[in-house]
């Protein structure tokens, strides 16, 4: 388990609280009054079965939804009054964000131009080599199998070196040692005092890696532990019955 | 500005890599002036000189159409679009890196059409070109400014394809009229119009503002 008493350098912390989340679409409500907290240095595992709102919580806190009610603060920060707090979210969706038609290379020097980054040429080349994408770098994203895309664009997620790194369902279509490689860069991020969030469907790796974790359940928070959580087969077992409750 | 160019930069090379784009716009464009050719009765070269610039510039508007709805269309796919909305500071950057792809690829394209159209007619738009070219990309920065805010505002909806022309081609009017008026004046005397290069700088800035400001809005879901 993670040293709380770990540094927490101050350029690379930045909290997150979420107050009274709610979304609708037309009548349908996706979240209802959801509160979270995501302290520096600490991992929330947002569970719950499919259609419970996950990634629509996630959507929001990345700032690309606006919620129906409820605010959102970045440290001291109202991301409506600072536009400057995207610069300090990385976000994995269940779609890649890659462009087909340019290499691996390219997609990921493109997102650093979008950061302003310097040198995004540099940048591309330290996320390849640490992704293990090198051999593959002068590709073309169409090319790409879905966990080669997967690793991709979590590569292009951390272009920028964000301080909030949000995760939907990041696991899918990596093998053993992608899966491997990103749960240990999962925890360097953590130690480094980042603020992640990770939803998934894998308890193992919850169960793992959570300081936190948050079960939705019909747009409802039903479940929250905080660390040490509970085994993957515990976490197995209150997902089924809350869902089955919900 | 850097994330202007970016966004510039990403659009014409996956342009030249996919040419989809230009390709349907130039293909599309040819057939307009085809159908003009075989719809339009045998007159003379006077009556179809006046009838030219009008003729011309529905070529131009249709053509946009089609590589404007384009132009969002493809980040859809792989939901590119919330990597662009993620980009941090003024979201209009990454509006006028987008505008300024439109109005290079559908630029090319009207070149292309114009040519042409003086083959087909039997014009002479080649002692006329520069000027033609200015009020052309007068008019065409017009329609790359507004069209690229309804492009990227219609593209998620149920019936883009069809909302974007409707929402589009009224607030085209003013720059039609700035535009046709103009080509027709240089066609006859061969000299810019003062009157109608005025209104199209006025409504070119009016439009290039607003759809600047209210670009933040439109890249949220």
């Amino acid at each position: 388990m993670r040293d709380p008493a770990l540094s927490r350098p101050p350029d690379t912390a930045l909290s997150v609280r979420a107050r009274g989340i709610e979304k609708r679409f037309g009548s349908f409500s996706a979240l209802r009054g959801v509160d979270v907290d995501i302290p520096s240095a600490h991992l929330l595992v947002v569970l719950g079965p499919n259609g419970a709102g996950k990634s629509t919580l996630v959507r929001i806190v990345a700032g690309l939804l606006r919620p129906t009610a409820g605010t959102i603060e970045f440290g001291e920060a109202h991301p409506e009054k600072c536009r400057n707090v995207r610069g300090q979210i990385g976000f994995v969706g269940h779609a890649t964000m890659l462009y087909p038609e340019l290499t691996a290379r390219e997609n990921l020097v493109f997102a650093g131009r979008l950061h302003a980054l310097d040198n995004p040429a540099e940048r591309a080349r330290e996320l390849l080599a640490e992704e293990g994408l090198e051999a593959w770098s002068d590709r073309r994203a169409q090319t790409f199998s879905r966990g080669l895309a997967q690793r991709l664009a979590i590569a292009r997620a951390r272009v920028h070196d964000p301080r909030v790194l949000l995760h939907d369902e990041p696991f899918t279509g990596l093998d053993g040692a992608a899966a491997e490689r990103l749960a240990e860069r999962l925890e360097r991020l953590r130690e480094d005092g980042r603020s992640l969030v990770l939803v998934t469907h894998d308890f193992r790796q919850a169960s793992r890696l959570g300081d936190q974790a948050l079960l939705l359940a019909n747009g409802r928070v039903a479940y929250r532990a905080e660390a040490p959580l509970p085994s993957a087969s515990e976490l197995d077992e209150i997902s089924r019955h809350e869902a089955a409750r919900a | 500005m850097r994330v202007a160019l970016a966004v510039l930069w990403k659009d014409l090379l996956t342009e030249w890599r996919s040419r989809d784009r230009l390709v349907a716009m130039a293909v599309f464009a040819l057939l307009v002036v085809v159908i003009f050719h075989f719809a339009l009765p045998e007159g003379t070269g006077r009556q179809i000189a006046s009838n030219a610039p009008g003729l011309i510039w529905v070529a131009y508007v249709f053509t946009a159409l089609i590589g404007l709805n384009r132009s969002f269309s493809q980040e859809l796919e792989n939901d590119a679009l919330s990597g662009l909305a993620l980009a941090p500071g003024e979201r209009g950057w990454v509006f006028l890196g987008k505008a300024a792809a439109n109005f290079t690829m559908i630029g090319t394209v009207q070149a292309m059409t114009a040519a042409a159209f003086g083959l087909v007619f039997d014009l002479d738009l080649g002692s006329v070109a520069l000027e033609l070219a200015a009020i052309t990309a007068l008019g065409t920065a017009g329609i790359c400014s507004v069209g690229t805010l309804i492009a990227a505002m219609a593209v998620r909806t149920r019936f883009g394809e069809v909302l974007m022309p409707i929402l589009l081609l009224p607030t085209l009017v003013p720059v039609i009229v700035g535009a046709v008026d103009g080509t027709e004046h240089l066609l006859e005397t061969a000299r810019i119009p003062f009157d109608a290069v005025q209104l199209l700088i006025v409504v070119d800035a009016t439009y290039l503002i607003t759809s600047f400001l209210c670009f933040e809005y439109v890249l949220d879901e």
